[in-house]
């Protein structure tokens, strides 16, 4: 296995969900050593979200899509923060750790006594990160935010919906993934840094400013013109015609972006009416531009005919940005993403192999940003961590189990048929109302990770 | 605020880091802002007659294109450097070869296969520049049956699943705007970037990175692929609503605008009978059972809406976060440059902006107690043309020459 760039580093991860475990993931596929710190009673959320075949017998925690594909490659050791022997534990690890991500609400490391200043005296480079909703400072510091709120707080929202429709968000949890990369990018800024001065540092990471420099055109116009953002639909604020079309089939859908007239020309010729390119209103830029429901209608009246992919690559072949607009089994399936690696098969304890993304959308020649390996269990790395780094006794680990301190099954608020009950979804409902496309039993031969084959 | 310099200011975080940025639009320039507000030298490569598009782009001020005026280049541009070059001639790719021979990395956008044709790919320079970092930034990476495609955030957007989850159910599929792909492609090629300079001070050896925006918008979608690959349910597009057992989560209109509400994790049933001032909601069905509110959404939202109708946002933001439940204001341009809570971070900054004047800039995405990022203008076109080429040893005649024949 060649080097990755973060070979040697260590990384105490404090974090839960979705931002901060997308951030230490990257982390770890770029070769980082990452502890995960659960306790039996705060588990991370995850690990009742998404269960192979929707199954929540035996230990459903351990085998949870969102947990796996945010935590693969990961250690997982549990110490409870509520007890002073669980925080000593904790900060005895901290003097063996190079970098610390934390995301809880602002006060809540200070009660601990687990704050910077504090882990600073125990480890002097250390680098830590604090990400949280809207940073360590300010009125709104103290705010709760959820990454379905941050898309509309950051001003995203403000120009993505239907034409003259209201602000819409957008079907994932948008700030959390973009949080994660940034303070993965963070982490990096500070480990550079570190390496040149030996000198760590505190980064205040506020998940709603991370995510502002995506409305950046908008922010610019109303600066610039005092103009506030109009809902586009999947037109172009630049290029006309822009739009998605309905495709033959049922809910198959087109993208199509022509930016000028050479390309125009192309899109006429290839969907075998070159007539439209001659059209008085459609034959030059600004004609397009006043007309642009009619050409949605022409355009339409071909792709209803034809297959969505099929027409894709009909279009591309003549020059033309199309693309067709794939859900999310298609996109499992896709030749291009297969063939570029972009899942990794994951094994999960109980559940064989599931193919999730990759989190970093780049290829380096030297290794590969690939998962380093399975999810782990609540508290399977206890041993190998606490007397791996601290040397704590056999007799002392039972003891911290036997008190709770440590564990490796979860301790719910309500008992365990009720959180059975709730961890198993109601799918079959969901295809019913309408919040699911459809629902497949052979999914796993479709996607070539049954038992057969 | 005139730009910090490494002697009077705090240090930055990537002090000495010197970049050679040939890419243009959004998701390059993105990277190598970035790059350039916590300390990289960016020197940007523009051609003469082929500058970056974002130039032509805007928004401009009262609309009328002007290259040095566009308001997105700004944005995207912060604390670099700009020169023209003309790398499609055989002189300009003689200059281009003496900055790559000072600097650490280089960032390109163009399709794949263009710079190869320039004898300017990854193999034709790593033997010369062993220690160059060399990241491609592409719709769809270098290699596989797209690599070809044309692409853009929309493309992106279909291809990853993203698109076919974001909507509503009767309606077609929608793009989230301002090509919001380009702008995740620019954050993975930030962190590529940074990875591999360290794998360099490790090895020695600069490292070819391959970035997707497709690859890099997708890994943002991950749990819709993954529902599929561990329950065999497609999910579709459902309204603003994302994740299927929790309801609401949604953006509603209130008195003076509109709010996001997110019970999070404990806001039902006592928090949210308790905001909506009728307490024995708490006993409602739909406020007990999650399965029951999510399939009859339309009952519970008879409830919800009309009290929302008679509050207003910021009343209704602090009561529900006193109540430990995590809603989100819905913020325009305007309301978040406006916004207290950002004042106070002091998050916007002033910078006097050639071209422009004084104008409001997005601070740095994090806080670094160290090394804090830089806020500084982007620059003119070629407006350090002249010293860049002084600085790798050519002198005042050459640059005269360099320039005439248009290389420059």
């Amino acid at each position: 296995m060649p080097d990755r760039p973060l070979d040697g580093v260590r990384v105490l991860d404090l974090t839960q969900v979705y931002a901060g475990p997308t951030c230490t993931r990257i982390l770890c596929d770029l070769g980082a050593e990452v502890i995960k710190v659960e306790g039996v009673a705060r588990a991370d959320s995850t690990r009742g979200a998404v269960l192979p075949d929707n199954n929540a017998e035996g230990d459903f925690w351990n085998r949870a899509a969102y947990f796996v594909f945010r935590n693969a490659g990961k250690k997982a050791v549990t110490l409870d923060l509520n007890n002073a022997e669980g925080v000593e534990l904790f900060k005895r690890l901290v003097a063996h750790a190079d970098v610390v991500v934390e995301s809880f609400t602002p006060r809540v490391l200070r009660q601990h006594g687990l704050h910077y200043e504090a882990l600073r005296e125990l480890k002097p480079d250390l680098v830590m990160i604090s990400l949280s909703g809207y940073g360590q400072t300010g009125p709104w510091a103290d705010y709760s935010a959820y990454g379905t709120g941050l898309e509309p707080a950051s001003g995203v929202s403000s120009f993505t919906g239907y034409r003259d429709g209201e602000p819409l968000r957008s079907g994932i949890s948008f700030t959390d993934p973009l949080t994660g990369i940034v303070a993965a990018a963070a982490v990096l800024c500070a480990l550079h840094y570190r390496r040149r001065s030996g000198k760590g540092q505190y980064i205040d990471l506020s998940e709603h400013e991370a995510a502002i420099p995506v409305a950046g055109y908008a922010l610019m116009d109303y600066l610039l013109n005092g103009r506030l953002p109009q809902r586009i639909g999947n037109r172009s604020p630049w290029y006309v015609p822009q739009g998605c079309y309905r495709c033959r089939g049922d809910d198959t859908w087109l993208a199509i972006t022509v930016r000028n007239d050479a390309e125009w020309q192309a899109l006429c010729d290839a969907v075998g009416h070159p007539e439209w390119a001659d059209d008085e209103r459609f034959a030059d830029v600004l004609s397009r531009w006043r007309h642009h429901d009619e050409i949605d209608a022409l355009i339409e009246s071909w792709t209803r005919e034809h297959d969505h992919i099929e027409a894709m690559r009909l279009l591309q072949a003549a020059g033309v940005i199309a693309a067709a607009v794939l859900n999310p089994k298609q996109v499992l399936l896709d030749p291009h993403l297969r063939e570029r690696g972009y899942f990794d098969v994951v094994e999960v304890p109980g559940a064989g192999p599931r193919p999730v993304p990759r989190q970093l959308g780049a290829r380096f020649a030297s290794f590969e940003p690939s998962a380093r390996g399975p999810a782990p269990k609540l508290g399977e790395h206890n041993r190998e961590v606490l007397q791996g780094l601290l040397g704590l006794s056999d007799e002392e680990l039972a003891r911290l189990q036997e008190q709770g301190v440590i564990g490796d099954e979860p301790q719910f608020a309500a008992p365990m048929p009720a959180v059975r009950a709730l961890v198993q979804w109601p799918l079959t409902t969901f295809l019913q109302m309408g919040a699911l496309a459809a629902l497949e039993p052979d999914y796993k031969a479709q996607l070539g990770i049954d038992d057969k084959s | 605020m005139p730009a910090l310099s490494p002697a009077e200011g705090p240090d930055l975080a990537l002090d000495g880091l010197r970049v050679i940025d040939l890419s243009q639009g959004i998701a390059g320039p993105f990277c190598t802002k970035l790059l350039a507000d916590f300390g990289a030298e960016v020197i940007k490569v523009e051609l003469a007659d082929g500058r970056d598009v974002a130039r032509s782009l805007g928004p401009f001020p009262d609309d009328i294109p002007h290259p040095d005026r566009s308001g997105l280049f700004v944005h995207l541009n912060t604390n670099k450097k700009s020169l023209t070059l003309d790398i499609t001639t055989q002189s300009g790719r003689v200059v281009l070869r003496k900055l790559l021979a000072k600097a650490d990395v280089l960032v390109e956008s163009y399709p794949p296969g263009y710079l190869r044709d320039l004898e300017l790919g990854h193999d034709a320079l790593k033997d010369g520049f062993p220690n160059l970092v060399y990241c491609s930034i592409t719709p769809f990476g270098q290699t596989g049956p797209y690599r070809d495609f044309k692409g853009n955030s929309l493309t992106c957007m279909a291809l990853s699943g993203l698109m076919y989850v974001t909507g509503d159910p009767d309606k077609e599929p929608l793009s989230t705007g301002g090509e919001a792909a380009e702008w995740f492609a620019g954050l993975a090629a930030w962190v590529a970037v940074l990875a591999a300079v360290e794998q360099r001070a490790r090895s020695g050896r600069g490292d070819y990175i391959d970035v997707s925006m497709l690859e890099s918008l997708g890994a943002a979608d991950e749990y819709n692929t993954a529902l599929y690959s561990f329950t065999g349910a497609i999910r579709k597009r459902f309204y603003s609503r994302h994740q299927l057992p929790v309801y609401p989560m949604e953006i509603y209109p209130c008195r003076d605008g509109r709010i996001v509400v997110v019970p999070g994790g404990t806001g039902f049933p006592t928090s949210m009978a308790l905001l909506l001032e009728q307490p024995e909601l708490e006993q409602n069905p739909l406020f007990q059972n999650p399965w029951l509110r999510m399939v009859r959404w339309q009952e519970f939202e008879e409830i919800l809406r009309p009290y929302l109708m008679e509050h207003d946002w910021e009343d209704l933001l602090t009561r529900a976060q006193e109540l430990r439940m995590p809603f989100s204001p819905v913020l325009d341009p305007q309301q978040l440059l406006e916004n207290q809570h950002l004042k106070e971070r002091g998050f916007f900054q002033d910078i006097d902006q050639p071209e422009l004047g004084r104008i409001t800039m997005t601070g740095p995405p994090f806080r670094m107690s160290e090394t804090p990022g830089r806020t500084g203008p982007a620059p003119l076109l070629d407006e350090h043309g002249q010293e860049v080429l002084l600085e790798l040893g050519y002198d005042r005649q050459d640059t005269v020459i360099l320039r005439e024949r248009g290389i420059t």
